[in-house]
């Protein structure tokens, strides 16, 4: 019964990321309509604090507002830099390593609302034909040059700009900048059928060009999404704020070196954030910081346990060439699922044949 | 003789400010402020602005209402922790969180009794600091007649022009059908509500506030601006009148500074400009069941 509900990780993975997705954007109705009463203010997924409707907020919001409001304004006053200053800062850290802790970047590949929305519309793009552009030389570039932007949007839009606007160097108005152009936040609003995020702060240049660059980031991904596996999750500061602490979760991904794997590019064609490391590399670096765990390498890995998804010690899933076999009946590892056959069932009797 | 009128004004000029620094430590009877500000005469209790720009203390002045003590109501934490009382001193109320993990909303209470009446002032403070919901502090009877939130606006939230708000109207901590609940505003709307069978009114937030109007929010220049509103209540009992007020703030309907059209522009502009990724088709690979295997 289970298993024919279940059939692949893959199938394990939709049904996650859509309870994920109701719960991170309409969950209030599950968890309560306050803040404390949600699961957490620190989650590793982007769930927007601007949804009225949702059951939780991501790590971002509250590390810009304490970089801005304590940390900024606290050395400002000339206060002593005590506990009292950085205590806070230290519990959303050490709440939000609680979440990691368990399921580490697999926030990305499995919860995320943003990450789940672009997935879906890849799907549909495949279902419609619509050919898959890569990060790669010959199409869009090496993938290696989309690396750093995430870094830059972390260590820019998440730290610096509101330790600036604290300090009152930078207007106030640049205080949650990454919250002001974050796709997510549109994206998960209107599902709630609220337009507000959608529309431009018309109060000061600034936020009229934070709230552009955040319409102008959604409309792209939206429509980008359609042709390349996705967009959005390659420079999310989210993505690069899990990545600093992936090593210290016990949830990873693990590869062994094999025979084949020089000839063998499968699990760089099955992987939607086209890291051609997990084919070329074996063991720590395997793992790369772009990973999101959704676990498509190992199901499209043919050989019996080269790539496997574990917990500590506890394999999750393990690559197995049969596995391989089934999946890429239904669907190739590019995402391109497979026409359906319809057979008539040889042992009904056609009612014209009577 | 002018010179003598200049030092008489100088001193009359000073001396509440030398006399405020003297005795800010002082409790104080607020009988020096017994009236509501301009635009009501409703009990009321006013933040003062901060200086340190603190995020977990606050200054609460009491208008309307002649009390030496306010009664702050944490949503968690130990049971002498949850009901703290301040004292009044001319600066108005210091109140803070009192503790860690008490929760982020606070219910705060100014209560004057004689022979003839009961005032209540209220409001709800929000510090920032985790811990449960306020959901315990709202259910529970804190005096007379009361009014209660249903609910309160979440965390970046906030009352709203245009938008409806429920409030529980209690009286000895009972619902209370058929009372009348009024609304008034800083920028002159009243209104006036019923409550139904279960003792709820639905409060419309009025679409009044001028372009200017209101105050910055919390950190200037960040959040929205704030217009004040009080909502009371009265009734007589027990050869008594009871009245009771809850104020806070709300904000302008954000639609005044936004723009959706120049939002759907942008998002437009953006789905156009990834339009090209559509237009080259890869050839599919050949995955066969038997590649590599």
């Amino acid at each position: 019964m289970l298993k024919a509900l279940f059939p692949t990780l893959a199938r394990v993975r939709f049904v996650v990321q859509l309870l994920m997705l109701l719960l991170l954007v309409y969950g209030s109705a599950i968890v309560g309509h306050y803040a404390a009463e949600k699961i957490s203010g620190e989650l590793p997924a982007l769930s927007c604090a601007y949804d009225q409707q949702n059951a939780g907020y991501c790590i971002l919001i509250p590390t810009q507002h304490q970089i801005h409001h304590r940390i900024g304004q606290g050395i400002v006053m000339a206060q002593k830099v005590t506990f009292g200053v950085f205590v806070p800062l230290i519990m959303t850290v050490l709440t939000f390593f609680a979440f990691f802790f368990v399921l580490g970047k697999m926030f990305c590949g499995w919860v995320c609302p943003l990450g789940t929305l672009q997935e879906w519309i890849g799907k549909i793009g495949r279902r419609f034909g619509i050919g898959l552009r890569r990060f790669e030389k010959g199409d869009l570039g090496d993938v290696k040059r989309v690396r750093p932007v995430k870094w830059v949007l972390l260590l820019g839009l998440v730290f610096l700009l509101p330790l600036l606007a604290g300090l009152g160097v930078a207007p106030h108005s640049l205080g949650n900048p990454y919250c002001d152009i974050c796709p997510s936040r549109i994206a998960t609003t209107l599902l709630t059928g609220n337009t507000e995020q959608l529309a431009v702060s018309t109060d000061d240049n600034i936020s009229f060009t934070l709230n552009a660059i955040a319409d102008l980031l959604i409309g792209f991904t939206l429509v980008g999404a359609l042709a390349v596996r996705q967009p959005f999750c390659r420079i999310c500061p989210l993505l690069s704020f899990n990545a600093l602490f992936q090593r210290l979760s016990p949830m990873r991904l693990v590869k062994t070196k094999h025979a084949a794997c020089d000839k063998c590019s499968i699990c760089t064609e099955s992987c939607p954030m086209d890291i051609k490391e997990i084919s070329e590399q074996s063991g720590r670096k395997a793992y790369h910081e772009d990973c999101t765990l959704c676990g498509r390498c190992a199901e499209y890995c043919p050989q019996d346990g080269v790539i496997t998804l574990k917990w500590g010690p506890f394999k999750l899933f393990s690559s197995s060439r049969e596995y391989y076999k089934n999946k890429v009946k239904r669907e190739l590892p590019d995402g391109t699922v497979k026409p359906v056959k319809i057979v008539k069932n040889a042992a009904t009797p056609n009612p014209a044949d009577a | 003789m002018n010179r003598r009128i200049a030092i008489f004004a100088l001193a009359a000029l000073a001396g509440p400010v030398l006399a405020q620094h003297d005795h800010s430590s002082q409790q104080m009877q607020a009988s020096s402020m017994p009236f509501g500000e301009e635009w009501t005469h409703q009990p009321l209790l006013l933040p003062r602005p901060m200086r340190n720009g603190s995020r977990n203390a606050a200054v609460l002045r009491p208008r309307g209402l002649d009390v030496s003590e306010v009664v702050v109501y944490a949503s968690g934490g130990p049971s002498e922790k949850r009901q703290v009382a301040y004292p009044v001193t001319l600066e108005g109320a210091a109140i803070a969180t009192a503790g860690p993990m008490v929760g982020n909303y606070h219910w705060v209470v100014a209560r004057q009794e004689d022979e003839n009446e009961v005032r209540v002032a209220s409001t709800v403070w929000y510090f920032s600091n985790p811990g449960p919901a306020p959901t315990e502090m709202l259910l529970m009877p804190k005096h007379e007649l009361e009014i209660v939130p249903q609910p309160l606006p979440r965390e970046h939230g906030s009352y709203r022009e245009s938008e409806k708000w429920s409030f529980l109207i209690r009286w000895q901590g009972q619902p209370l059908a058929n009372q009348a609940l009024t609304l008034e505003t800083d920028s002159g709307t009243r209104t006036r509500t019923t409550t139904g069978a279960d003792g709820i009114a639905t409060v419309l937030f009025p679409r009044d506030i001028a372009p200017t109007g209101g105050d910055a929010g919390e950190h200037a220049g960040h959040g929205p601006r704030r217009v004040k509103f009080v909502l009371s209540t009265e009734r007589n009992a027990e050869g008594k009148r009871y009245l009771t007020a809850f104020n806070t703030t709300y904000s302008p309907d954000p639609d005044r500074e936004r723009s959706l059209g120049w939002g759907a522009a942008f998002g437009l502009i953006g789905m156009v400009a990834a339009l090209p990724l559509l237009r080259r088709r890869t050839a599919t690979a050949d995955f066969s069941e038997n590649k590599n295997a």
